[in-house]
């Protein structure tokens, strides 16, 4: 669980990558998840490249198993990241959907 | 460099229940000390290698935790560097030695990770990552799953292939009653077990291991205690860094920190990789073993499949690799094993080994990681 102002901290960079179109890389299907991803097992993950050539790992959102290649390409969106209980703060995060 | 191992200490590795990590360190730093020959008294520092119990126990501060309880008074220190956290001590313990502040050295590396649940070490684990990987729900199977689908893109590595590290490590272990599964699996048992992060299945992959290693290095250059030809001595010690962040490597199939720290330990030591006998690797996930022996440069680069394939390292073969059976099969106690490591090549080395031994073994080299190579680890042992 992240505290309120490390979430808030957070928030203020989604902006930054938030829109950004590139192509994944290499990918994974992840089928044991860590604390706070247990429900969305089993769930894809990539290393995608942005077209300024910058590389950052992303969960794929939206996808189809056609979409699991290299060269794929995909969009950043916003959506929330894991799972928290009733009282903590939602935390929301980059991820990326195929376009 | 010449810095002698003295004496060497290691627990059984295992689901140990009935054991604290208090215990199992100390059970090996006695053995270490009673091997050596050495007063404890006379010891003047240790080095304590691990990462997980201050998040998974609430214990830190587990230097004067050993020292306190090993009834002594010198100076210690808790080393922290993911898995690598044993390999780290020990590089410490010989910069001491180096530098003249200390002469007999004890280096514990101890880890106990079957008191947590499974998810809760999984996320432990992952403190090893960047903020960026723990926010996209990565473990460390998914990250070394992505470097294993960047080796077969690349380099069309086989599944086969990386099965063949399993079967290889299975086989060793089988011949080491300390390791944590000591029996034999099959190429099939690897392809077909459990899905963890695809490619990547449970035989890909290292267990969650309780365990303890413990070694006494000693600027003392005699060789009390043991024939000639016996005595071991580390003669390189190097230690590397790459990005904490996967994606920003130059390339997702190699480790630069494996190629930088073991150039510079082979210097070191005045010797080259083709001099190396033996060698226990970082082969927590299969990829890691076929990746090691591209970086070391055991063979070329995208050949470290095939490599392993054709019984190069196996025993019996060329060059013997992970002869306790590795990570994979001896088990992973993470901030033991870069100890355990060292303790195998002495073994080795003073051809103490029993069905394991490698004949006429006078070299080897030790390969640890932390997370996925944003710390790498090489020590050269010859004797």
């Amino acid at each position: 669980m992240s505290s309120p102002v490390t979430v808030w901290r957070h928030h203020q960079n989604i902006r930054n990558y938030l829109g950004k179109t590139g192509k994944i890389i290499v990918w994974t299907k992840v089928f044991i998840a860590p604390a706070g991803f247990e429900h969305e097992a089993p769930y894809p993950v990539a290393i995608v490249e942005f077209k300024d050539g910058f590389r950052m790992p992303l969960q794929l959102v939206e996808y189809g198993e056609k979409d699991l290649k290299p060269n794929r390409r995909i969009i950043t969106v916003v959506r929330k990241l894991g799972k928290v209980g009733l009282d903590e703060v939602i935390e929301y995060g980059i991820k990326a959907k195929p376009i | 460099m010449r810095i002698k191992v003295a004496g060497i200490g290691l627990t059984k590795f295992g689901e140990l229940w009935d054991k604290s990590l208090l215990d199992l360190a100390l059970e090996a730093s006695y053995e270490a000390i009673e091997d050596s020959g050495i007063d404890k008294n006379k010891i003047d520092a240790v080095f304590v290698g691990n990462m997980l119990i201050g998040k998974i126990a609430g214990q830190d501060h587990l230097g004067p935790v050993i020292t306190s309880s090993l009834g002594i008074n010198c100076a210690s220190f808790r080393i922290e560097g993911a898995c690598a956290s044993g390999g780290l001590a020990i590089h410490l313990a010989i910069q001491g030695i180096l530098a003249g502040t200390y002469k007999n050295v004890l280096v514990v590396g101890a880890e106990k990770m079957t008191d947590a649940p499974s998810h809760q070490i999984t996320w432990a684990l992952m403190g090893a990552s960047s903020s960026r990987e723990r926010k996209a729900g990565l473990t460390f199977p998914a990250l070394y799953a992505l470097m294993t689908q960047a080796h077969m893109q690349k380099y069309g590595t086989t599944r086969k292939e990386l099965a063949e590290v399993s079967v290889k490590n299975h086989y060793h272990a089988s011949l080491n009653k300390k390791a944590h599964y000591p029996f034999e699996i099959s190429i099939e048992k690897v392809l077909t077990s459990t899905s963890i992060s695809s490619p990547i299945t449970l035989f890909d992959s290292s267990p969650i291991t309780d365990g303890a290693g413990a070694v006494v290095l000693s600027a003392d250059t005699d060789s009390r205690g043991l024939p000639a030809g016996r005595q071991v001595f580390i003669t390189g010690s190097a230690v590397a860094s790459d990005t904490i962040d996967l994606a920003q490597r130059q390339s997702l199939s190699e480790l630069k920190a494996t190629q930088i720290a073991s150039k510079k330990a082979l210097e070191q030591a005045g010797a080259g990789i083709k001099d190396i006998q033996i060698a226990e690797v970082h082969d927590c996930f299969t990829i890691a073993e076929i990746m090691a022996m591209e970086d070391l440069g055991f063979c070329s680069k995208g050949t470290g499949g095939r490599f392993i394939a054709q019984g190069a390292t196996r025993l019996g073969g060329s060059c013997p690799v992970n002869t306790s059976g590795g990570l994979k099969a001896c088990g992973h106690p993470v901030g033991a094993t870069g100890v355990k490591q060292i303790i195998e090549i002495t073994t080795q080395l003073r051809k103490t080994a029993g069905a394991r031994q490698v004949k006429n073994a006078n070299i080897g080299l030790t390969q640890n990681v932390g997370g996925t190579g944003a710390t790498v680890v090489i020590h050269v042992l010859q004797t």
